[in-house]
């Protein structure tokens, strides 16, 4: 186990490395940073001044080297727009990312594992249809339209909830909804098909046999059996949420880390960018690490793998 | 399936809008903005919004007063020349900041000195780069020291450099300033909340002989809302009273649905096409003035102007904005004639058109509307439309040959502001005439007025004459506000919500 | 991604091309979703005859004309105009070319990327497959839409610079696919034989493995053409997608969208085509792995 977990860190951190690499790469040769700090009425004398200050002149090896250094030690630079250090403002903005993708993917489990249970039960029935319907729906209405339909009819229209902010609970509802309806389709899938598979197991005929109750089996014995592959599933979505949740934030306004990150490109921030790139697909990797170690956790099998 | 779409679709496309209207029974008010700011410090930031909440927070030495654009005594009672490098100023008496801090003379020769120091990198730069530094003659003079003499001085002074308290300001620095400011403005910060809002609540001991007058609104909260059609959403449902910068189609409709006051002011920012007529982006057909001309005949400004951006906006020929000093109207213009397009375009040897990029930031729709105009007369163009930050990076570095952009001029009503920005062989000059460089630097430099008109009036009939620019149209800005709400738009784009109040 | 457990049809034809033809026209999402394909597919091809407007003409004096339906609807504009007063019809009849080239020529791309890296990982196993695996992983921990977003927005958006972005950065599901797929049937005898024979590698990959892991190639394929197809819909609504005047779907909503308090039929229109695209294309792909799935042949 503890070999395994070993492993898997230190893939995690050479994954992280590379990802920061390629996005410092292509941003840093991309754009000219020079310029976009010395700000509006700079001379060239002074964009001059700046590159030889924060070293752009330098090879691009050696200038990723620097910030790699520096970010090892927590310290992703300062941004250009704020003039503030990276690390205070991704601080500031992530709690609502963080709450937002939490909610929904919590609402996508809510929603996806008892109708993919049920369509599973009762293959072909009206359960069966309505989770097949919902999925498919899902996977083919654009977010950002789903979004703004949403608040013409529930903020706008009957006024239910608030139309955009963060300042309390309810403000949450539309984005977690259009966020989290976009992970239903995939989980609730997994869900039927293992739920399927599980229940014409032998143990789960076995379990029937003996007359044990049919809820105890179907909740106890299989679902627990077929939510393996599902946890993993639910965290890789989690980390996917997280990374798209720019749409989502821009529309409802809420001010996450996926707003800023929007926001940072508008404004050729770059280290606000190249830092928010390497936190979130952080979080997708540690994610998907711990989905592994629970999978691991319940299912010795994979360990083997 | 099918069905169910179908109904969905018409159900929304019925869908009516009933507004829910504040009252301002509380005497409150939610104003709503699209950008977040940088700092709340003044002078750690040069957005729009920045610019305008400074003006409630913070007083200047005078004030432009809207209505009559002169220039009257805030801080300051009375001033002088002393010479044409040095302006005294007397100061008024009495006048406390919000924490209590007495004003006087040692926090004008504080600010002054402050932001005149380029180590203090104040943002954006041209509004302290003028002064040398101030000195202090007694509790309630002050003197104010120019690097070279500056015409535009006394627009800064009434307006984007304000007096900061000078112990307040030892003790806290910028990042206090940001967080915590401290004025003597007709309102004061009571909270934040980074990216989202800010609370702003009248001040009761603000200094009662302020051209600024006595606020009537007693809080106000500043909203930031990115998304224009959440905006909408939230003045419809009542969450927030007043928006800005709506464009034309939108205040149109907001007009029919009633309840909303739209009010439409001219502004100061004006739209222009750049052409690379230097090869500064390498050799393009804009090097030829006859296919610039033809350009200027083939684009439809007036139709622009009448079918989108409608309002106060009019049609612009000069390479500034009408109202702006030395703003010189007797110039070449060129007519929608694209029959004169073609023919231009014959001689200079393009009958069969050219293709070319094209580049813009804002208002895609009226740049395909450009686009039409002159694939219409055989220039095609593809179009690149990028964020401002990355094409003005892009058109500093002389990668751009033919832009769509615009220039707000700071809000500065003269026409160093923008002629000077762009002709005088700065990073933005696509003509680098030697010439024009000649006339501007001198008039840059100089205070005799008469000359100075005269300088850039040779200037701005060369540009014209060369069509180096090709000026378009001036904006408009739309404010829809409740009906409750007194309010009155400014030409220069600060909202003075200390004017405000509800009826 | 998910696999999918299947309901298998009846089968019991004589021959496996009649099973095949049942399986398929028995099949309703198949039917469905290929028909629907179709349909938007000939719009397509056929823009240039059945447009009723040259979809770049403007018209400002005839902005927002309400589609035929609606109050002051005209036959003339039959689905109404936008904000430049060009012909929504005709617009989102070649705004089908647009959407149909990005999910195509994206889905061309990474699928040559993602068949290349899973084929070669799954046949040849060991450090190959150690490489390519660390190369999908870091691939998946990016975040696409970020990603795509920082690029276009330094490149400038363009028809060409969108296509290639998504296209390099969706080539992920293919690799996985592929590789799993190669892995499965790498070790059966005729593979073996083949290689027994002293076929070369790329002509056992080409006419070995390749025919075989056909099918779930062209289901990914199916599932990618989608995915690119609303990524650049949603680069477009953050203003960072195909250039104007291209009538691409995306781009249609994004300039729709300011109106949506107003008239919402702008994004609606093609915010339903949009849908109806990606749900066709989902449904072919469900068809096209249920069909041929290996599990449902005798």
């Amino acid at each position: 186990m503890l070999h395994f977990f070993l492993k898997r860190l230190a893939l995690a951190a050479l994954v992280a490395l590379t990802v920061s690499l390629i996005s410092f790469s292509l941003l840093f040769l991309a754009g000219d940073p020079a310029i976009a700090l010395a700000g509006e009425g700079a001379t060239d004398a002074d964009i001059h001044a700046i590159r030889t200050q924060y070293g752009f002149d330098r090879p691009v090896m050696e200038q990723y080297l620097f910030w790699l250094k520096n970010a090892l030690a927590g310290d992703f630079g300062t941004s250009y727009y704020f003039k503030t250090p990276v690390i205070n403002l991704i601080a500031e903005k992530m709690p609502t990312t963080m709450i937002l993708g939490l909610s929904a993917i919590s609402f996508a489990i809510l929603l996806s594992i008892p109708l993919g249970v049920l369509a599973a039960v009762k293959p072909n029935s009206l359960f069966d249809r309505i989770a097949l319907f919902i999925s498919v729906i899902g996977q083919a209405i654009p977010s950002f339209w789903f979004g703004l339909i949403l608040i013409v009819t529930f903020a706008v229209k009957l006024r239910w909830v608030p139309v955009s902010g963060s300042d309390s609970w309810q403000h949450f509802i539309l984005p977690t909804i259009v966020l989290g309806y976009y992970a239903t389709p995939a989980i609730m899938r997994l869900t039927r098909a293992g739920m399927l598979e599980v229940l014409r197991a032998d143990y789960i005929r076995t379990a029937r046999a003996k007359g044990i109750r049919p809820g105890k089996v179907l909740f106890k014995h299989a679902l627990r059996n077929a939510v393996i592959p599902v946890v993993g599933l639910a965290a890789v979505q989690l980390g996917f949420m997280l990374g798209g949740s720019v749409i989502i934030e821009s529309i409802f306004a809420l001010n996450g880390a996926g707003f800023l990150a929007f926001e940072s490109i508008s404004r050729n921030d770059f280290p606000v960018v190249q830092a928010l790139i390497l936190i979130f697909s952080l979080i997708y990797v540690l994610l998907t690490l711990l989905a592994d170690l629970l999978n691991a956790w319940l299912d010795p099998r994979i360990r083997v793998a | 399936m099918k069905h169910i779409l179908l109904a969905a679709m018409i159900a929304h496309s019925a869908l009516s809008i009933t507004p829910a209207m504040a009252s301002g029974a509380d005497n409150n008010l939610t104003v709503a903005f699209p950008r977040e700011l940088e700092s709340l410090d003044a002078y750690q930031n040069s957005s729009r919004g920045g610019v305008i909440l400074a003006r409630h927070i913070w007083d200047g030495l005078m004030y432009r007063d809207p209505a009559s654009g002169k220039y009257v005594g805030n801080l300051a009672t009375e001033w002088r020349w002393v010479d044409d490098k040095t302006l005294e100023f007397n100061l008024r008496e009495g006048v406390k900041f919000h924490n209590g801090e007495a004003f006087n003379a040692d926090d004008v020769v504080f600010t002054m000195n402050y932001i005149a120091d380029p180590a203090n990198a104040v943002k954006p730069q041209r509004n302290a780069s003028w002064i040398a530094g101030a000195e202090k003659v007694d509790d309630f003079t002050v003197r104010i020291l120019l690097k070279e003499p500056f015409p535009a001085a006394f627009e800064y002074l009434a307006g984007p450099v304000v007096i900061y308290p000078n112990e307040y300001f030892s003790e806290v620095g910028t990042e206090g300033m940001g967080t915590a400011p401290i004025g003597t403005g007709p309102y004061k910060v009571t909270g934040q909340k980074q990216g989202e809002r800010i609370d702003l609540k009248r001040y009761a001991d603000y200094h009662s002989d302020s051209p600024k007058g006595k606020a009537s609104i007693e809080e106000i909260t500043w909203r930031f809302i990115p998304e224009t059609n959440t905006q909408f959403a939230e003045l419809i449902s009542g969450g927030v009273d007043w928006i800005w910068q709506v464009p034309a189609d939108q205040a149109e409709r907001f007009k029919t649905l009633g309840d909303f006051v739209v009010s439409n002011e001219s502004t100061m920012r004006i739209g222009y096409i750049g052409f690379d007529a230097s090869d500064r982006y390498g050799d393009t057909p804009f090097d030829d003035v006859r296919v610039r001309r033809a350009v200027a005949h083939a684009i439809d400004r007036q139709g622009i102007v009448d079918s989108l951006l409608k309002g106060a906006s009019i049609v612009v020929n000069s390479a500034c904005f009408p109202s702006q000093f030395g703003c010189e109207q007797d110039i070449p213009t060129y007519d929608f004639n694209p029959e004169k397009a073609r023919e231009l375009l014959t001689e200079a040897g393009y009958a069969d058109g050219f293709e070319t990029p094209f580049a813009a930031y804002r208002n895609r729709d009226y740049a395909e509307v450009m686009m039409a105009n002159l694939s219409n007369v055989g220039i095609t163009t593809s179009l690149n439309y990028l964020k401002y930050a990355a094409l003005r990076d892009k058109v500093q570095n002389g990668e751009i040959p033919f832009q769509f952009m615009t220039w707000g001029s700071f809000s500065i009503n003269d026409v160093s502001a923008i002629t000077s920005n762009f002709f005088k062989g700065g990073k933005d000059d696509y003509a680098r005439d030697p010439q024009i460089i000649e006339w501007l630097t001198e008039a840059d430099s100089i205070t005799d007025a008469a000359r100075r008109e005269e300088l850039y009036s040779m200037a701005l009939k060369r540009i014209a004459e060369q069509v180096y620019w090709l000026p378009l149209f001036s904006y408009n800005t739309n404010y829809i506000y409740g009906a409750g709400l007194e309010f009155t738009p400014t030409s220069d784009e600060i909202p003075r919500f200390f004017n405000a109040s509800w009826k | 991604m998910t696999e999918q457990t299947i309901n298998a049809p009846e089968t019991g034809g004589p021959s496996w091309a009649a099973q095949l033809r049942q399986r398929i026209f028995g099949h309703l999402g198949l039917t469905i979703g290929g028909g629907i394909l179709t349909l938007i597919v000939l719009c397509a091809l056929l823009a240039g005859v059945i447009a009723p407007h040259d979809p770049y003409v403007q018209e400002l004096t005839n902005r927002f004309a309400s589609p035929v339906w609606m109050d002051g609807g005209g036959w003339d504009h039959i689905l109404g105009t936008d904000h430049l007063g060009r012909d929504y019809l005709s617009r989102l009849l070649y705004g089908a070319r647009i959407s149909l080239l990005i999910g195509i020529v994206a889905a061309l791309i990474s699928g040559m990327i993602g068949t290349i890296m899973g084929v070669s990982a799954g046949y040849f196993g060991g450090k190959v497959d150690a490489v390519v695996m660390f190369l999908i992983t870091v691939r998946l921990s990016m975040p696409v839409v970020l990603v795509a977003l920082a690029v276009v927005a330094l490149f400038g958006g363009s028809l060409f610079v969108v296509v290639t972005v998504l296209g390099l950065l969706l080539w992920d599901r293919f690799a996985v696919v592929m590789r799993s797929c190669t892995m499965q049937i790498r070790d059966l005898d005729y593979i073996t034989s083949a290689k027994a024979l002293g076929c070369s590698t790329p002509r056992i990959l080409l006419t070995e493995i390749m025919p075989n892991v056909l099918n779930s190639l062209i289901v990914v394929v199916t599932l990618e053409m989608a995915h690119a197809i609303v990524l650049e819909a949603a680069l477009s609504f953050l203003g960072l997608g195909v250039q104007p005047p291209l009538p691409s779907w995306g781009l249609m909503i994004s300039e729709g969208k300011d109106m949506l308090l107003f008239e919402p039929w702008l994004i609606t229109i093609p915010g339903v085509a949009l849908f109806t695209l990606i749900f066709a294309i989902n449904m072919l792909g469900d068809g096209i792995r249920d069909v041929t799935a290996p599990e449902n042949r005798n």
